[in-house]
C-alpha cells in the first residue's frame, strides 16, 4: 500500500458527530504548551504532533481518500478547520499538506504522487514554497529565477525570498522562469527541488516581531531532474493558481481577530478601562467589526457546506478579517496605555499579558497571500466590473 | 407540517420551499419597483403631506405585503422578517418604502405583540388590508432607544384614562388614522401602550421635515381620552416588552431598506465610473477611485451579512437580550455604511453628485433618515455596551474555555 488507508469513512458521520470527534481528537493530541502560540514553532517542537496527526489519519483533511487524505466534504473540512483553530493548534510544517500535495494530486503524474506523497505523511520531506523574489512580490509573474534544461536536468539560478520555515525544510517547490521570450505569465514552470545539495543557501530573516520564520533562499547552479517538473513546461502559473480556494477562505477566518479581541477585553478588565464609556464605544465598534466579519465568513461557509461555488467575493473576507485584526491589536496597545510600549509579557497587577506581539504579528496578514491592495484589484476587476 | 416526524430531508424541503417563497416575493417586489419608481414624483412630494403616494401604499397592501408579519388569526400570512426584509430591501432600491417601516413594521408589530386581543382583532385586519394607517408615538424630545416615556402620562380617574404629553419623531404621521401612544401611569410604577384615533379630542399633530422631505410627526396630547377597550397594554413594569420587540425588528428592517438604498447607490456610482471620461479615460480605471469603490463594496457586504444573521436570530425567537444585541449590531452597521457609501458616492461622482437634479441626492437623503431614525450608529453601540457590560466584566465564555489564548 503506497498511500495510507483511511482510518474511517468520515463523511458517513453527521456534521455534529464529526465535530465532536474532531474536538476530542485535537483536545487529546495537541499538547497544552503548544496551544495558541505567539509564533511558528520549530520543527523539533511539533514533530511529535505531526506524526500523531499522520499516524491517526488526520494530517490531510482535504486530500482524497485514495491518496491517504480524509476526503472531507466541504462542510466537514470547515468543521476540521474550526475545531483545529478553537484548540489553538500550532502550524506544523504544512506546505506539503496544504500546497504541494493538492498540486500533485491535481496536476502531477502518478509517478510523482507515488514518490512524493508518502514522504509527506512520513515527514521525510519537509517542504517550503519558493514563489516571491526580491523583484517579484505583488507582481509575482515578474519572477526571474531561471531554470535551464541541461540533458535530463534543470539547472536553476536565482533568489527566492519570504520563504516561510525554509531553514527547517529539505525540499522546495518553486516557480521558475523557463521562457523569457513570451508574456511573463506564459514562461513560468513549477518544479520540485531537493535542497540537500551544493548551491542552496538559506538565510533566515528576523521579522519585526523578533522571530525567524521567513528566509531568503539562494539557488546557485542547483540541479533537479526534469521529471520533477509538475504540469507542463511553461504552465506553472496555471498550476500555482489552481491552489487557491480553501487557503483564501482560510485567510478570511475571523478566528485571529476573535483571539486578539479576547486579549483586548482581558487587558481592559485588568486596568479598569472596561468601565470607561469612551473605551467601551471603541470596544463595541471593534466587536461589531469582528462579529460582522464572522457573519460574512459564515455566509461563505454556508455556501461551501451546501456544495455551492464562490468566486472573488472571498477577497472581501481576507481584506476585512486581516484589517480588522490589525485594528483590534491597535486598540489593544491604546488600551494598554503606558504599558503598550513594553516588550514581552507585561504586568497588569498580578497578571502578565504580551500586548505588543499581536500588533507586530498581524502586520504580515495584510501583505501575504496576495496583499490587500491586490485583493482590492481582484474585487475591482471581477466583482465591480470596473474598466482597466 | 407535522414536526414530530420531520426528518432532515423534510426540514431541508421546508427550507427550500421557504427560500423559493422568498424569491417569489423578491421578484414581485422587483417588478413593483420597476413599474413604480418615479424620482420626479418623489421630488414633488417633498415637504408636502402626507409625504408619500397613497395609491402606491394601497397597491402594496393589495400585493399582500402588509400581511407578511401578521399571524394568520389576525388576517396575516404568519411569515417572518426573512420575507419582510426582501420586500423592504427591493423597495429601498426604488426609494418606495416610505412609510411602511413606521406603519406596518413599527406600529404593526407593537400592536401584534400587544396583550389586548379584542383590540388586535379590531385593528390588525384593517392594518393588513391597508385601510387603517397606524403609527407609533413612543419617543419624546430626547429621542433615543430608552423605551420608557419621560413626560407623557396616563391618568386614571373614575374608570377613564386620559393621556397628556408630547411625542416626537413619529414616522408615517402624514396621514395617520390613529396612534399607539406610550405613557407612564401617574403612580409611576410602569408604562403602557394606548390606542387613540387621530381625530381624538385634545390630540394635535404638527410635522418636522426630514432630510428626504418626508414628515416626522410631533403629537401633542392634551388630556386625550382613551376610548373604552383601547388600552393595548395596561401600564406595568413589563408592559413595554412587546414594544421592545417591535423596535428591535424595526431596527433590523431599517437595515434591510438601507441595504437596498446602498445597492442602488453603489450600482449608480459604479456605472458612472465606467462611463465618465476624464484625462481621456473612464474614471473607473483610476486605482485611487477603484480601491475606494472596493471598500464601499465591502461595507455593503457586511450590511448584507449582519442583516442575514439578525433576521435569522429574531425570526428564531431567541431571547430578548440576544435579539437586542444583534439588532443593535445590525442597525449600527447599516446606519454607518448607509451614510458612508452615499456620502462617498457624491465624491466619486464629482460635482454632478452635488446637484438636486441628479438622483443620487435622493438616496443620500434617504440614508440620512434611515441612519438617524431608530437610533444612529453611536446610539446602538451605547445600547450594546450597556447590554454587554456583564460579559466584559466577567470575561466571555470563550475566555474561560481557552485561557491559554490570553497569556
Amino acid at each position: 500500500m503506497i498511500f495510507p488507508a483511511p482510518t474511517q469513512d468520515w463523511n458517513a458521520l453527521s456534521d455534529d458527530e464529526f465535530r465532536q470527534t474532531a474536538q476530542a481528537f485535537f483536545e487529546d493530541n495537541v499538547p497544552r504548551h503548544l496551544r495558541f502560540l505567539n509564533r511558528r514553532p520549530a520543527w523539533v517542537e511539533v514533530k511529535d504532533l505531526y506524526h500523531a496527526l499522520s499516524s491517526s489519519g488526520w494530517l490531510c483533511p482535504g486530500w482524497p481518500v485514495e491518496y491517504g487524505g480524509m476526503g472531507l466534504s466541504p462542510s466537514k473540512y470547515l468543521i476540521y478547520v474550526e475545531e483545529l483553530e478553537l484548540c489553538g493548534t500550532p502550524r506544523v510544517m504544512d506546505q506539503g499538506v496544504m500546497n504541494l500535495g493538492p498540486v500533485l494530486i491535481a496536476r502531477g503524474t502518478q509517478a510523482q504522487r507515488e514518490k512524493y506523497l508518502p514522504k509527506i505523511f512520513s515527514a521525510e520531506h519537509l517542504w517550503c514554497q519558493g514563489y516571491s523574489e526580491p523583484g517579484a512580490g505583488s507582481d509575482l509573474a515578474g519572477l526571474r529565477t531561471e531554470a535551464v534544461i541541461d540533458g535530463d536536468e534543470f539547472v536553476i539560478n536565482g533568489h527566492k525570498i519570504w520563504t516561510s520555515m525554509a531553514m527547517e525544510a529539505n525540499h522546495l517547490f518553486a516557480l521558475v522562469r523557463t521562457d523569457k521570450t513570451v508574456k511573463k505569465q506564459a514562461g513560468i514552470s513549477f518544479v520540485m527541488i531537493d535542497m540537500n545539495q551544493p548551491g542552496v543557501t538559506v538565510r533566515p530573516i528576523r521579522n519585526i516581531a523578533g522571530h525567524e520564520e521567513l528566509c531568503e533562499v539562494f539557488l546557485d547552479n542547483v540541479r533537479t531532474p526534469v521529471e520533477n517538473l509538475v504540469g507542463q513546461l511553461n504552465d506553472g502559473w496555471q498550476v500555482a493558481k489552481a491552489l487557491l480556494g480553501f487557503e483564501r477562505v482560510w485567510s478570511g477566518s475571523p478566528r485571529q481577530s476573535m483571539l486578539a479581541l479576547l486579549r483586548l477585553e482581558k487587558v481592559a478588565r485588568l486596568n479598569g478601562r472596561i468601565n470607561d464609556p469612551v473605551f467601551q464605544d471603541k470596544l463595541t465598534q471593534i466587536t461589531f467589526d469582528v462579529q460582522d466579519g464572522a457573519s460574512a465568513y459564515e455566509r461563505i461557509a454556508q455556501i461551501m457546506r451546501t456544495g455551492g461555488s464562490f468566486g472573488s467575493e472571498v477577497s472581501v473576507l481576507k481584506i476585512w478579517a486581516t484589517e480588522t485584526c490589525q485594528r483590534v491589536t491597535e486598540l489593544l496597545l491604546e488600551a494598554s496605555g503606558d504599558a503598550g510600549m513594553m516588550l514581552g509579557d507585561v504586568g497588569f497587577g498580578e497578571e502578565q499579558v504580551n500586548v505588543l506581539h499581536p500588533f507586530m504579528d498581524c502586520r504580515a496578514f495584510t501583505i501575504y497571500g496576495g496583499s490587500n491592495q491586490i485583493q482590492r484589484n481582484i474585487l475591482v476587476k471581477t466583482v465591480l466590473n470596473l474598466p482597466t | 407540517m407535522n414536526t414530530n416526524t420531520a426528518t432532515g430531508h423534510e426540514a431541508n424541503a421546508t427550507h427550500d420551499a421557504r427560500a423559493e417563497q422568498i424569491e417569489m416575493l423578491r421578484n414581485s417586489a422587483i417588478d413593483f419597483v420597476a413599474g413604480s419608481t418615479d424620482h420626479k414624483r418623489l421630488r414633488e412630494q417633498r415637504e408636502k403631506l402626507p409625504g408619500h403616494d397613497t395609491r402606491l401604499y394601497s397597491a402594496m397592501a393589495n400585493l399582500g405585503w402588509f400581511r407578511i408579519l401578521v399571524p394568520e388569526e389576525y388576517g396575516g400570512l404568519g411569515l417572518g422578517l426573512a420575507e419582510m426584509s426582501v420586500v423592504l430591501q427591493e423597495l429601498g432600491k426604488g426609494l418606495l418604502a416610505e412609510p411602511i417601516l413606521a406603519t406596518v413594521v413599527l406600529a404593526g408589530q407593537t400592536l401584534r405583540y400587544g396583550s389586548n386581543e379584542a383590540l388586535k382583532n379590531e385593528l390588525l385586519p384593517k392594518l393588513v388590508d391597508g385601510s387603517l394607517k397606524a403609527c407609533l408615538a413612543w419617543q419624546e424630545d430626547a429621542g433615543g432607544l430608552d423605551l420608557m416615556p419621560v413626560k407623557t402620562v396616563a391618568t386614571s380617574a373614575g374608570g377613564r384614562v386620559t393621556l397628556t404629553g408630547r411625542k416626537r419623531y413619529v414616522g408615517g404621521a402624514g396621514d395617520a388614522d390613529g396612534y399607539l401612544v406610550t405613557a407612564r401611569n401617574s403612580a409611576d410604577t410602569g408604562a403602557g401602550v394606548f390606542w387613540v384615533a387621530a381625530n381624538a379630542k385634545g390630540l394635535s399633530v404638527t410635522h418636522e421635515w426630514r432630510a428626504d422631505g418626508t414628515p416626522s410627526g410631533i403629537v401633542t396630547l392634551d388630556a386625550v381620552e382613551v376610548a373604552s377597550g383601547h388600552v393595548l397594554d395596561e401600564p406595568s413594569a413589563t408592559a413595554l416588552q412587546g414594544l421592545a420587540r417591535a423596535v428591535n425588528e424595526s431596527c433590523v428592517m431599517a437595515g434591510a431598506e438601507t441595504l437596498g438604498v446602498i445597492e442602488a447607490t453603489l450600482n449608480m456610482t459604479l456605472e458612472y465610473m465606467r462611463n465618465r471620461v476624464q484625462f481621456g479615460k473612464a474614471i473607473g480605471t483610476f486605482q485611487a477611485l477603484q480601491h475606494r469603490a472596493a471598500d464601499l463594496y465591502i461595507q455593503q457586504e457586511l450590511v448584507r451579512a449582519v442583516l442575514g444573521d439578525a433576521v435569522q436570530t429574531l425570526d428564531s425567537n431567541a431571547n430578548a437580550e440576544d435579539c437586542s444585541k444583534i439588532a443593535s449590531r445590525c442597525k449600527s452597521r447599516s446606519s454607518e455604511a448607509g451614510l458612508r457609501i452615499t456620502r462617498e458616492a457624491i465624491q466619486l461622482h464629482g460635482a454632478i453628485g452635488f446637484t438636486d437634479e441628479y438622483d443620487l441626492g435622493l438616496y443620500v437623503k434617504r440614508a440620512l433618515v434611515l441612519s438617524a431614525w431608530l437610533g444612529n450608529s453611536t446610539a446602538h453601540r451605547r445600547r450594546f455596551a450597556l447590554l454587554n457590560a456583564a460579559v466584559w466584566q466577567n470575561g466571555s465564555e470563550a475566555n474561560s474555555q481557552h485561557p491559554s489564548a490570553l497569556a
